[in-house]
C-alpha cells in the first residue's frame, strides 16, 4: 500500500514535469557569480540615474563635431509649406563629387543597404519595400515620407551616396 | 481617353469620301484606336501615378496627402483639378473653395507642382485611380520553412525512438534474467537439490548496485549540465514590448540587417535602432495587411497593425495629424544576447574586418518571428570557431600587416590561415 503510493506520486511528478516544460524559454536562466558577469558600470542601453532622461545612451553634445566628421551645414528643416531651405540645400556644393573605384564600391554597398529597399537596386524605385504601389516612395532627402538618414549615414557618406546616384543616373 | 482633339481630323477625312462602307470602316478604326489608347492610358496612368503621385498619395489610404479615391467627385470643376495638379499654389490664390479646404486640412503642405503633366496625363492618372489601382495580389509572401522544422522534428523523433528502444531492451533483459533464475530454481527442484528461496529483485544486491551506478552517472551528467548551463541562455526568447518580426522585415521585405543595426559595421555594438529608423518606413506603412498571419510562440495571433500603433505610441507620432506630439518614450527592448562583463566582444571586428555573416552567430534571424538566442555564446563555442574559421586574407586590407602569412600563401607553403594563427585564441584578446 505504502509502496504503491510512493510509485504513484513519482509517476505523477514525472508527468507534471513533462507537461509543464514548454519549449519556449522566456527567462534567461541563472548566472554563476553575478558580480563577475553583470557589469557594475552603466552599459550602453542600461538605465542611468545620472542623466535627466534616465538613459545612458545620450546624443552628442550640442555644438560639437565628431572627430573625422564633416563640418555641419546649418540649414534648418523647412517649415511646413515652405521650400526655401530645401532649395538652399540643393545649391550646396558637393565636397565628394568624384569617387575612386574602392569608394564607389563602398558607396554602392551603403546605397543598397539604406536606399535600395525603397529606391531599388537599379535606382528604378523598385525595391523590396516599394514595388508597384506597395508602400511609400520617398522622393527627396528628408522630405515628405522619407525621414532623415543622419543617424544612419555620416555627412560624408550622404554626399558620397548622392555622387553615386548622380553617376548612375548619368549612365 | 480624350477623343475630342482627334475627331475633327476624322470627320474631315470622311467629308471627302462619303461611302457608307468607308464610314463603317473609319468608325471601326476610330473605335479600335480609342480602345487602344484607353489601354495605353491605363498603363501610363499606373506608371505616372507611381512616378509622380505615390511619394505622397495612395489610392485608398491617407499618406502625406489625402487618399485619391473619388477625387473627381470632390472637385466639381475638372479644369480646376487640372490646374491644381500643375500648380496648386495658383489655384489656392484664386480662392477655389475645395483647394483652400484641402490645403488647410493637410497642415498647409504645398503639393509639388507638376507643370509637365498635360490634361491627358492627368486623365490617365485619374483613370488609374478609378480602376482602384487594380494590382496583382502580393503573392509568394510566405516562404515556407516547413522543411527546416521537419528535419528538427525528425531529429527529436529519432532521439525519442532510441530512448524507447533502450527502455524496451532493458525490460526484456530484466525479464529474461528473471525467467532464467526461475528456470534454474525449477530445474533444481526437479533434481531435488535444496536451494535458497529466491530474493526479490528490489533486494537483489546486483540490481541495487546497477541502479546506484546508473543513478550516479545520470545524476552526475545532469548536475554537470546544469552547472555548465549557469550563465548561458541558449534559446532564450523573451517577449518584447512590440511584436517585431524579423521574418517580415529581414525575410520577406529583405531589409538589410545593417539598415537598422548599422553599428555592427563600425562599432562594438550592433546598435538597437532608435525609433526614428523605424519611422523612416512606418511614417508611410501604417498597417500590416499583406504579409502572412503572425503568431506568438504560445500560438496566439498577432495583430500587426496594432503592433505598428504601439510603435506610434512610443515614437509620439500622431498618425492622424502626421506630426510628432513630442510625447514619445523609449521602447524598453529586452536584451537577449548578453556576454559576461569580463568578455570583450566587438561587432565591427567580426562583421567588417572578419567579413562574417550575421547568421553565423545569430542563426537564421530572417526566419525568426520572435528572436531567440541561437548560439550558447560559451567560451568553448567562441574558441572552436576561432580554431576552425579561416581568415579572409584576399581583398582585405585589414590583414595586410601579416606579411609572412601572405608570403607563405603566395609560395603555397600554406593554403589558409585560421583565426587561431593570428592570435585569435590568446586570452587577452577577449579578457582584459
Amino acid at each position: 500500500m505504502k509502496r504503491s503510493t510512493i510509485v504513484f506520486c513519482g509517476l505523477a511528478a514525472l508527468l507534471i514535469a513533462a507537461i509543464g516544460c514548454s519549449d519556449v524559454k522566456r527567462t534567461p536562466g541563472k548566472v554563476y557569480m553575478p558580480d563577475m558577469a553583470n557589469s557594475r558600470a552603466y552599459e550602453t542601453y542600461s538605465a542611468n540615474p545620472v542623466f535627466a532622461d534616465g538613459r545612458t545612451s545620450q546624443g552628442p553634445v550640442a555644438g560639437t563635431v565628431k572627430r573625422g566628421e564633416e563640418y555641419p551645414v546649418h540649414i534648418e528643416m523647412d517649415q511646413t509649406g515652405d521650400t526655401a531651405n530645401y532649395y538652399a540645400s540643393r545649391a550646396l556644393p558637393n565636397p565628394f563629387d568624384s569617387l575612386d573605384a574602392d569608394q564607389m564600391k563602398e558607396t554602392e554597398r551603403l546605397y543598397l543597404i539604406n536606399c535600395g529597399i525603397c529606391h531599388g537596386a537599379k535606382l528604378d524605385g523598385n525595391g523590396p519595400l516599394w514595388k508597384d504601389g506597395d508602400g511609400p516612395y520617398p522622393a527627396k532627402p528628408g522630405k515628405n515620407l522619407m525621414g532623415s538618414y543622419a543617424s544612419q549615414l555620416t555627412a560624408k557618406q550622404r554626399w558620397q551616396v548622392i555622387t553615386y546616384i548622380k553617376s548612375k543616373q548619368g549612365k | 481617353m480624350d477623343p475630342v482633339p482627334f475627331q475633327p481630323q476624322f470627320t474631315e477625312g470622311m467629308n471627302q469620301k462619303r461611302t457608307a462602307f468607308q464610314k463603317i470602316i473609319s468608325s471601326f478604326v476610330l473605335l479600335v484606336f480609342l480602345s487602344g489608347s484607353l489601354v495605353l492610358n491605363a498603363q501610363d496612368g499606373k506608371a505616372l501615378f507611381n512616378q509622380k503621385c505615390a511619394s505622397c498619395h495612395a489610392i485608398d489610404k491617407q499618406l502625406v496627402g489625402p487618399a485619391l479615391k473619388g477625387v473627381e467627385d470632390r472637385w466639381d470643376d475638372k479644369a480646376m483639378l487640372y490646374d491644381w495638379v500643375r500648380n496648386s499654389a495658383a489655384v489656392i490664390k484664386k480662392g477655389y473653395p475645395r483647394a483652400v479646404a484641402v490645403y488647410n486640412e493637410y497642415n498647409k503642405i504645398q503639393m509639388t507642382a507638376f507643370p509637365e503633366l498635360k490634361n491627358a496625363d492627368i486623365d490617365a492618372i485619374l483613370g488609374y485611380i478609378n480602376t482602384g489601382g487594380a494590382k496583382a495580389a502580393a503573392a509568394g509572401a510566405a516562404p515556407t520553412d516547413a522543411a527546416a522544422s521537419a528535419t528538427a522534428e525528425d531529429e527529436s523523433d529519432a532521439n525519442l525512438l532510441y530512448g524507447i528502444l533502450t527502455l524496451i531492451l532493458a525490460v526484456i533483459a530484466l525479464i529474461l534474467l528473471q525467467v532464467n533464475s526461475n528456470l534454474r530454481k525449477m530445474s533444481d527442484e526437479a533434481e531435488g537439490a535444496q536451494t535458497a528461496e529466491p530474493i526479490p529483485f528490489y533486494r537483489n544486491k546486483a540490481y541495487i548496485a546497477i541502479f546506484a551506478i546508473l543513478l550516479f552517472l545520470g545524476g552526475g551528467y545532469m548536475t554537470f549540465q546544469g552547472a555548465q548551463g549557469l550563465g548561458r541562455s541558449k534559446n532564450y526568447q523573451p517577449e518584447q514590448p512590440i511584436f517585431y518580426s524579423h521574418t517580415v522585415h529581414a525575410g520577406i521585405n529583405q531589409i538589410n540587417c545593417l539598415y537598422c543595426h548599422g553599428g555592427a559595421q563600425d562599432s562594438k555594438h550592433a546598435n538597437i535602432p532608435s525609433v526614428n529608423i523605424c519611422m523612416n518606413c512606418h511614417m508611410g506603412i501604417n498597417e500590416y495587411a499583406k504579409g502572412p498571419q503572425l503568431f506568438r510562440e504560445d500560438g496566439s495571433k498577432v495583430d500587426g497593425t496594432a503592433e505598428i500603433q504601439k510603435l506610434y505610441q512610443f515614437a509620439g507620432w500622431d498618425p492622424g495629424k502626421k506630426a510628432y506630439t513630442g510625447k514619445g518614450k523609449p521602447i524598453e527592448w529586452i536584451r537577449i544576447h548578453n556576454l559576461p562583463d569580463h568578455v570583450y566582444f566587438n561587432h565591427s571586428q567580426h562583421v567588417t574586418a572578419g567579413k562574417q555573416n550575421c547568421q553565423t552567430c545569430h542563426g537564421e534571424i530572417q526566419k525568426m518571428d520572435e528572436v531567440y538566442q541561437f548560439s550558447d555564446l560559451s567560451m568553448g563555442w567562441c574558441v572552436n570557431c576561432h580554431r576552425e574559421s579561416k581568415v579572409q586574407f584576399k581583398e582585405n586590407k585589414f590583414y595586410s600587416i601579416y606579411e609572412k602569412f601572405h608570403e607563405d600563401m603566395k609560395n603555397k607553403k600554406i593554403d589558409s590561415v585560421t583565426v587561431e594563427k593570428i592570435g585569435g585564441t590568446e586570452c587577452q584578446k577577449c579578457h582584459y
